[in-house]
């Protein structure tokens, strides 16, 4: 019996064991399978690659510039297109940006080395800082200065006497102002505002008839960035005074910051006044700003770009351009501003440095640059742009400004966190209404330290450039 | 005698040796961790990994390739730092938002709790705001609160001007106002959690009290209401849980954290941190913050789990 009981178990177990083998064997199979297809998988794009590299130059270029330049994307895809077509063995991908992802999508690139081999970033720091972290590499090093010469704003992006970035367009800041409405308030609608005092008795003279003065957005802090980089400036005589106060060099961090008091006090003197939009903190820069065509606000602060595309809407009889009014002592409140805004570069991790130069000087031809006038209306920086091509009277008092006299873009020389962390939401302290001038201040101080202390690296770089 | 009880002892039930049944029982536990290690090394890599990482970068300073070693200094400027104390602040404040989830989806699942025509209908309109992209919600409230936008001007053609607010540009409201965006999102999902929960309450029991002569407020309230005490209690600790440590999309579309970070909430100063500035050491320790605090509603929710299920029985 027990035997017999013994035998089936041993049979029941043998059977088992023989299911579970098969079992087992399936399994096993079946990882196998799995396996062997996921390693193909991975190995396909890798061999491909290989294969193709051998053949074709293959170019990734995170592009950013339809915030700028309305139509931007469409004229760099038109050239690329060009580009490919003249040169079948080189493969341009474009990766266009958003204001939002250009500076931390490339921090990351960066960090780990990877990602795109032409990259646009905002001009000076936001590209010098990477730069001198060692994630750029210098165009001048794969261009003669024959090619390089002809491009406008150098300096921008100049940094011991090698260029590191490109510039494609040039973008200056203007104050706009709407004759029809101006002429309602009783003004001259033929006479800009040049001084404080006559832009704020325009500004008052506007209110009084119901008309908003001035239209601007700030939910993203943009406006206030703006009054940072026209005004700060204007209380300067000297880029250095502002450098070696983010630097913290002596006293100078003391001054700089007694001199955005002055400033920020002027912005909310301006907000308490009713002399901008009262949604302008929950308006963005774009919306802010269409107040402007809409006939809804009399002035506003823009670029080229926005004016010559308002002049369709209002009419250009209707809308007048100026530099923005003069309220600083400073040395520097003469200069007008005018940026290359964003520039393009070449990253230190790129395979084809020179078939990257190669393609982005190729931009600069001038069937190119007069290319993109005609199809955006943007400024070329590039001097050899025949400015006689521009017919339009309201393109020419622009391009006029921009190309008058020596231009400053302030925000350009701010650590970005700088920017993102203190300049924006101190601006915004000052268009909520929720803080004052001296907490505005207190904002930039308390970041200072804070990037100071956090990016250790990031400082020492900026130091040593500071001082080069 | 002392050898029966031995030979008791070392046999089971079926008369299978003791020692034989724990190796089987070994063999089968061995071939379950066996299946369940692709498993544990992915939590292990997926999670273990990142949270050990995350814990030893908050102890440096600067970016990827460029750290230094500050010690615990990235938390005394954590807790100095008023960005971050607002941050914190702001998500305690959404904590408001959950009872009136609750309370608001509790009270229509059960005013729905019945059959009428449309019912299924009407709770998949309830439902739809929970499925709607966040893009899409930022954006038409945007419109709907900014200053003098759709809800101003409705306001003031119903002469209600004292009422117009800059509802997203204002510091003082802008956290009244995602908290609301958020209830109108999250509300959908309470009432479809509740009325599940409520259709599975026996129909007898609710009978058996109707017979007893019971009105409808009881019934709700002494039947209906704490039959489903569990789900309520799971529902609450998940939307602490969600305004605690997923509510960064809201404050993203909405506002960007601003009027100067008047709306800023710990993930946003995270995100800032660690993806805009770079600042990998303050981003982690202040995630590292955020996980504790997480950590101990969830250990409430999983306190109050095993206290049901030992009251279950």
């Amino acid at each position: 019996m027990n035997r017999k009981v013994l035998s089936g178990d041993a049979s029941a177990s043998t059977s088992l064991r023989s299911l579970f083998k098969r079992h087992i064997t399936k399994n096993v199979l079946a990882m196998v399978c799995v396996f062997s297809m996921l390693l193909s998988v991975m190995a396909l794009p890798v061999s491909g690659t290989a294969g193709a590299a051998s053949k074709k130059t293959n170019i990734t270029y995170w592009f950013w510039g339809e915030s700028d330049i309305p139509g931007m994307t469409k004229w760099m895809q038109q050239r690329i297109a060009t580009y490919e077509k003249a040169n079948p063995d080189v493969t341009v991908t474009l990766v266009p940006q958003s204001n939002s992802t250009i500076i931390p999508s490339f921090t990351l690139a960066a960090q780990s080395k990877t990602g795109p081999d032409i990259d646009t970033q905002w001009a000076t720091l936001p590209t010098l800082q990477p730069a001198l972290g060692g994630a750029v590499t210098p165009i001048s090093d794969y261009l003669p200065k024959s090619d390089t010469s002809h491009w406008l704003n150098t300096n921008e992006n100049t940094y011991k006497g090698k260029i590191y970035a490109m510039p494609l367009y040039l973008i200056g800041v203007p104050l706009v102002w709407n004759k029809k409405l101006f002429k309602e308030a009783g003004l001259n609608p033929n006479t800009a505002p040049t001084t404080w005092t006559e832009f704020l008795a325009d500004c008052k003279a506007l209110k009084a008839h119901g008309i908003t003065p001035i239209g601007m957005g700030n939910k993203d802090g943009y406006f206030g960035a703006w009054m940072f980089a026209i005004y700060e400036k204007q209380e300067l005589n000297t880029l250095s005074q502002l450098t070696e106060g983010v630097a913290g060099k002596g006293n100078a961090e003391t001054k700089m910051l007694a001199s955005l008091k002055t400033m920020y006090t002027m912005f909310q003197g301006l907000i308490k006044d009713g002399y901008v939009n009262s949604n302008v903190e929950s308006l963005s820069l774009n919306q802010g700003w269409q107040l402007f065509p809409q006939g809804k606000a009399a002035m506003s602060l823009t670029t080229d770009g926005n004016v010559l595309s308002w002049a369709k809407s209002i009419g250009e009889s209707n809308i007048g351009v100026t530099k923005p009014p003069i309220w600083g002592k400073g040395a520097l409140a003469s200069t007008y501003d005018v940026t290359q805004s964003s520039d393009e570069f070449i990253t230190s991790w790129s395979k084809n440095k020179q078939a990257d130069a190669n393609f982005l000087e190729w931009l600069h031809e001038p069937v190119n640059m007069v290319a993109l006038n005609k199809e955006t209306g943007a400024f070329p920086a590039d001097n050899q742009f025949p400015a006689k091509d521009i017919t339009d009277p309201l393109a020419r008092s622009l391009d006029k400004l921009d190309t008058s006299g020596s231009s400053i873009w302030l925000e350009n020389y701010i650590p970005p966190q700088i920017d993102a962390d203190a300049d924006i939401p101190a601006g915004q302290l000052i268009t909520s209404g929720s803080g004052t001038p001296a907490q505005a201040v207190a904002l930039w101080s308390q970041q200072f330290q804070l990037w100071r202390t956090q990016q250790p690296t990031q400082f020492a770089q900026f130091k040593t450039w500071a001082a080069g | 005698m002392n050898s029966e009880i031995l030979t008791q002892s070392s046999t089971n039930a079926e008369g299978q040796p003791a020692s034989a049944t724990k190796r089987g029982r070994r063999r089968r536990n061995l071939w379950a961790y066996g299946y369940m290690s692709p498993v544990l090394v992915a939590l292990a890599v997926v999670f273990g990994y990142s949270f050990v990482e995350v814990v030893h970068y908050s102890f440096y300073a600067g970016g990827v390739g460029q750290l230094t070693y500050v010690g615990t200094s990235n938390y005394h400027e954590l807790f100095a730092d008023p960005q971050f104390i607002t941050s914190m602040f702001n998500n305690f404040k959404l904590l408001f938002t959950v009872p009136v989830v609750t309370i608001l989806a509790l009270a229509l699942a059960l005013m729905i709790n019945t059959t009428f025509r449309g019912v299924r209908q009407y709770r998949a309109i309830v439902f739809l705001p929970y499925i709607l992209p966040a893009t899409a919600m930022g954006l038409s409230f945007s419109y709907l609160l900014q200053g003098n936008g759709v809800l101003d001007s409705l306001l003031k053609n119903l002469d209600l001007s004292f009422l117009i607010h800059d509802w997203l540009g204002s510091p003082s409201w802008v956290m009244f106002s995602i908290g609301s965006v958020i209830v109108w999102q999250q509300f959908g999902f309470g009432v479809v959690v509740f009325s599940a929960a409520l259709l599975a309450v026996p129909g007898e029991t609710i009978e058996a009290a109707r017979i007893d002569g019971a009105s409808w407020w009881i019934v709700q309230r002494k039947i209906l209401i704490p039959q489903i005490r569990r789900i309520i209690e799971f529902f609450v600790i998940l939307q602490a849980i969600i305004v605690l440590s997923s509510v960064f999309t809201y404050v993203y579309v909405l506002t960007g954290g601003g009027p100067a970070y008047s709306s800023s909430v710990m993930e946003f100063f995270i995100y800032q941190n660690g993806f805009e500035n770079g600042s990998i050491g303050i981003a982690s320790a202040a995630a590292v913050v955020l996980l504790g605090i997480a950590s101990v509603l969830i250990a409430i929710y999983i306190w109050a789990r095993a206290r049901a299920a030992k009251e279950a029985g």
